[in-house]
């Protein structure tokens, strides 16, 4: 099967109307940011946030009461039970998820007045172990033998919690292997299902938020001049600077999407932009470089825009292809990721989209642009110096003798 | 065929053999791929270490180093002031000529730079060593401890490093009970055993009203639990309570959970034999009072002393079963030298991981399947080799994982299927070169050639760029993003290795120049 052999169309055309929708949609995302600003998840932001999964249904109102400042919403399915409260930063440092979880396992559970009991749903195994072995329901004595085996029932609680998420009644307790009759009894009486399990928790303070701004603002940036950079070594300046706006716009419009879709600019989506900065420029690279390839080799009279469409359409099926793996994959984790990773897919998945599409409009009118500005160095203006071709005319070592695809 | 293609396959096999071993789970390394924190469960914080304290303490010893001393020498009484953490003021009274003091200064405080305010006083300044070398040995006695206690909880596998800014990262996977560790981790836990002054009160000014007047500058007004005659806890009470500190926590042996007379929970201590000598004087000179046992700060009780007691104590208070433990353990552990204040948390259940892992690996599954149906329908039989490239590289991404002991995160599952996309794009771009040269009209031999040699440089651009954001990557993330960016960096090296080197031994293996092929499945 092939796609996309011999074609010849005439991209550099195109470009102009090209400009104007990648300006357009970066706009549109700018009005957005403008009308909503950024949408800064907790890891910039700071604050805290919770996900607690209920037994029964999960009781906003009586939350709401309890939280006042609080955002509550239903995380997941309304059949999951669970909720995601997040709680704004507040201004100084200090174990904020931890004391409201705290907070609602007092307000939520009556039975926790009485400090010697348990909650099977919060407290973990040495609470559990040490219920069990002071109380020594099996009478096993205080051996070590007898620590191990209540030990061992504890974990196996443990991992039966784990494993359901919550305990929703006392049987599924009970039915734990190794937990005998007596054992539950005494369970049972120490011990009680709260109405919540801890699913995740938080909690990211001023200072940290702050850095942790600084440093993803940085490293896009500097990653963005790094690839520009390498680019401009590897080939000429006129090709670094286009590499840039290529990124700048691929960045941008992945942002644009981000703010469109009132998304949360966490840190995975940082992450998502660095390998957009990294990635998007791929099929760029092969493209020019088939471009630098056709100058050493072509013999006739060419303008710029004629060596760039030609090169564009030379590598297209390749330029497509290569996206086209990567955009199955992330369809895959767009689909079945499941939720953490769900934006950082999404952005990816535009990023390298912009970056295929900004291959053959952007950087050739960029490129193109440079050209005009600079006298029309990159032409080619004939048989007569076809046989030396310039190459970059920067103070960087000229490439290494190799071929180019 | 070929010596050279038959020694090229064995190194294949050799790695193939080689990463495989490395991701086999065994009985002793039941979890060759180490986990994450957000897929195994677990509590990642960032404490800082508010080593103002450890400095002040310092600071405050120093002034009474220069009191005691110049009693020795009977010289008149300073009155000492602490103006910030590192310096403190000494006022010297009228008339009275400083040079004794400063030789005392000299002499003792070699840590404190001395200069003269305009009022006359002496000014005690730490010096900026002194307060590094302090800072230091703060932090890392902080670890120390913070190590000591996470170990007594029995986590696997514990991280606990010092970072810049007096943070300290603890990383403590498989935790179940997070607000538990982080109340042990927390705890100060400075013990000490000062004598009671006065009466207790309702209120601090009450109880400081009762404590003789050339007393009121020598005591602090504490918090304790005011009790009633059948020992539970009503309300709160104050204790002046000596600034003195004869006993600390630092002369007990060892602290374990003991049942008191009425079957309640008590902390039994032992001391080491310095302590037990200190602790022997302390309470055979002041039979009949009341020593107080003050633990950070807040009375846990304050005894009457019977006779002189040398090598045992008990901490009574309103402990659970679980806080008697608890204290226990933080009292064998040591105590902190300062407090810490935490600046993020980040804590994942065990189920949420769960989910996290089943989710991550499912649709990684897809996205193979989907990749490998895409490259076998586009390239036929030169889809084969890449698809074989491609397994080549998941075991080798893995492989090495396990060697490095890097750690899979979520996005570091995401990250696993992505280089996998991404280490197609290098067949692809061989692949198209290939065919190319085909319609170029030239030979398969020469097809493949010409489509490896021509394809390499851009290989290596497209990769170049890819590790560059990598690396920033590497450098800017925290836990699962760093995660991402190992498996990434790992991923791109191996996909060079397979997609260049072992797909061209895999095409000169079925197309053997000496057998001058004219078709190719391509």
């Amino acid at each position: 099967m092939q796609i996309f052999v011999n074609t010849n169309y005439d991209f550099i055309k195109w470009r102009m109307a090209a400009v104007v929708f990648s300006l357009v949609w970066i706009l549109v995302g700018a009005a957005f940011y403008l009308k909503n600003g950024i949408n800064w998840g907790i890891d910039f932001a700071g604050g805290a946030n919770i996900v607690l999964k209920f037994k029964d249904k999960v009781p906003m109102d009586k939350l709401r009461a309890d939280l006042g400042d609080a955002s509550i919403q239903q995380y997941g399915k309304p059949e999951e039970n669970s909720a995601l409260i997040r709680l704004p930063q507040l201004g100084r440092e200090g174990d904020y998820a931890g004391a409201t979880v705290a907070k609602l396992v007092k307000d939520l559970n009556p039975e926790s007045a009485d400090p010697n009991k348990v909650d099977l749903n919060y407290h973990g195994r040495d609470r559990i172990f040490d219920l069990l072995f002071t109380a020594d329901p099996d009478a096993r004595g205080t051996n070590d033998a007898a620590k191990k085996y209540y030990a061992d029932m504890a974990q196996n609680i443990i991992n039966k919690r784990s494993e359901l998420g919550l305990f929703t009644n006392m049987s599924q307790v009970s039915s734990v292997p190794g937990v005998t009759a007596n054992d539950s009894r005494v369970i049972n009486q120490r011990a009680y299902p709260g109405a919540f399990n801890v699913l995740n928790q938080e909690t990211v303070g001023p200072q940290v938020g702050r850095e942790l701004q600084m440093k993803a603002i940085w490293a896009v940036i500097l990653s963005t001049l790094a690839m520009g950079a390498y680019l401009w070594l590897r080939f000429d300046l006129m090709f670094g600077f286009s590499a840039i706006v290529c990124i700048v716009h691929d960045v941008l419009v992945s942002l644009a999407f981000l703010f469109m879709i009132r998304g949360e600019f966490s840190l995975n989506i940082v992450a998502a932009l660095l390998l957009v900065v990294g990635y998007s420029i791929n099929d760029t690279v092969v493209t020019y470089d088939r471009v630098r390839e056709n100058r050493r080799k072509l013999k006739q009279r060419m303008t710029l825009e004629e060596q760039l469409n030609l090169g564009v359409n030379q590598t297209l099926s390749r330029t497509i292809l290569t996206s086209g793996s990567v955009v199955i994959v992330l369809i895959a984790l767009i689909i079945f990721g499941g939720k953490v990773i769900h934006e950082f897919a999404w952005i990816l998945l535009i990023g390298v989209l912009a970056g295929t599409y900004s291959t053959v409009t952007i950087v050739p009118a960029v490129a193109i642009a440079w050209n005009n500005l600079t006298g029309r160095k990159h032409d080619i203006s004939g048989p007569a110096r076809s046989a030396r071709v310039e190459e970059p005319r920067n103070e960087a070592p000229a490439p290494r003798k190799r071929k180019a695809v | 065929m070929n010596r050279n293609v038959i020694w090229k396959v064995v190194l294949i096999l050799a790695v193939l053999v080689v990463f495989i071993v490395a991701i086999i789970p065994t009985a002793n390394n039941p979890e060759p791929i180490k986990r994450g924190l957000d897929l195994k469960g677990g509590t990642h914080l960032v404490m800082r270490v508010n080593v103002g304290d450890a400095v002040r303490l310092e600071t405050d010893q120093a002034a009474e180093t220069l009191k005691t001393q110049a009693q020795k020498l009977n010289l008149p009484s300073v009155t000492t002031r602490r103006v910030n953490d590192s310096t403190f003021l000494a006022v010297v009274p009228a008339g009275v000529s400083t040079a004794d003091y400063e030789k005392i200064a000299k002499d003792f405080l070699g840590a404190y730079d001395v200069s003269r305010t305009p009022e006359g006083a002496l000014q005690f300044k730490m010096k900026t060593a002194s307060l590094t070398a302090i800072e230091r040995d703060t932090i890392e006695h902080a670890v120390e401890t913070i190590r000591n206690r996470v170990d007594a909880l029995g986590v696997t596998e514990p991280i606990i490093a010092p970072e810049s800014g007096n943070r300290i990262v603890i990383q403590l996977p498989g935790v179940d009970d997070p607000a538990r560790v982080k109340d042990i981790i927390k705890t100060t836990a400075v013990l000490q055993f000062r004598l009671v002054e006065g009466s207790t009160g309702a209120d601090a000014a009450t109880t400081l009203a009762s404590v003789p007047e050339n007393m009121k500058s020598e005591v602090d007004i504490l918090p304790g639990t005011r009790e009633d005659e059948l020992g539970r806890p009503v309300g709160v009470e104050y204790y002046a309570i000596r600034k003195v500190v004869p006993v600390t926590g630092t002369d007990l042996k060892s602290a374990r959970v003991q049942k008191g007379q009425l079957g309640q929970p008590n902390v039994g201590m032992s001391f080491t034999p310095d302590g037990a000598r200190k602790f022997g004087a302390l309470t055979g000179a002041n039979v009949g009072r009341r020593l107080a046992i003050v633990l950070d700060n807040k009375v846990m009780s304050a005894p009457n002393i019977k006779s002189k007691i040398e090598d045992q104590g008990v901490i009574e208070g309103q402990f659970t079963q679980q806080q008697a433990a608890d204290l226990a353990l933080v009292l064998r552990s040591g105590s902190l030298p300062a407090s810490l204040t935490t600046l993020e948390e980040r804590t994942v259940g065990p189920s949420l991981g769960r989910d996290s892992i089943r989710q991550g690996v499912l649709a990684s599954l897809i996205g193979f399947i989907a990749l490998i149906a895409a490259v076998l329908l586009y390239y036929h039989g030169a889809g084969i080799n890449a698809v074989l490239a491609l397994l080549l590289n998941l075991v080798i991404l893995l492989g090495m994982m396990a060697y490095f002991k890097a750690t899979l995160t979520l996005p570091g599952i995401a990250g696993i299927i992505l280089t996998l996309g991404m280490a197609v794009d290098s067949n692809v771009l061989v692949f198209e070169r290939i065919r190319e040269e085909l319609r170029d009209g030239k030979t398969v031999r020469a097809a493949i050639e010409q489509g490896f040699s021509r394809a390499f440089g851009t290989i290596i651009d497209t990769h170049m760029t890819t590790i560059i954001s990598a690396l920033f990557l590497f450098q800017f993330g925290t836990g699962p993003i760093k995660g991402f960016a190992v498996t990434l960096l790992i991923g791109l090296f191996a996909s060079v290795f397979t997609a260049f080197f072992v797909s061209r031994v895999i095409f000169d293996v079925v197309y053997k120049p000496e057998d001058r092929p004219s078709t190719i499945s391509i």
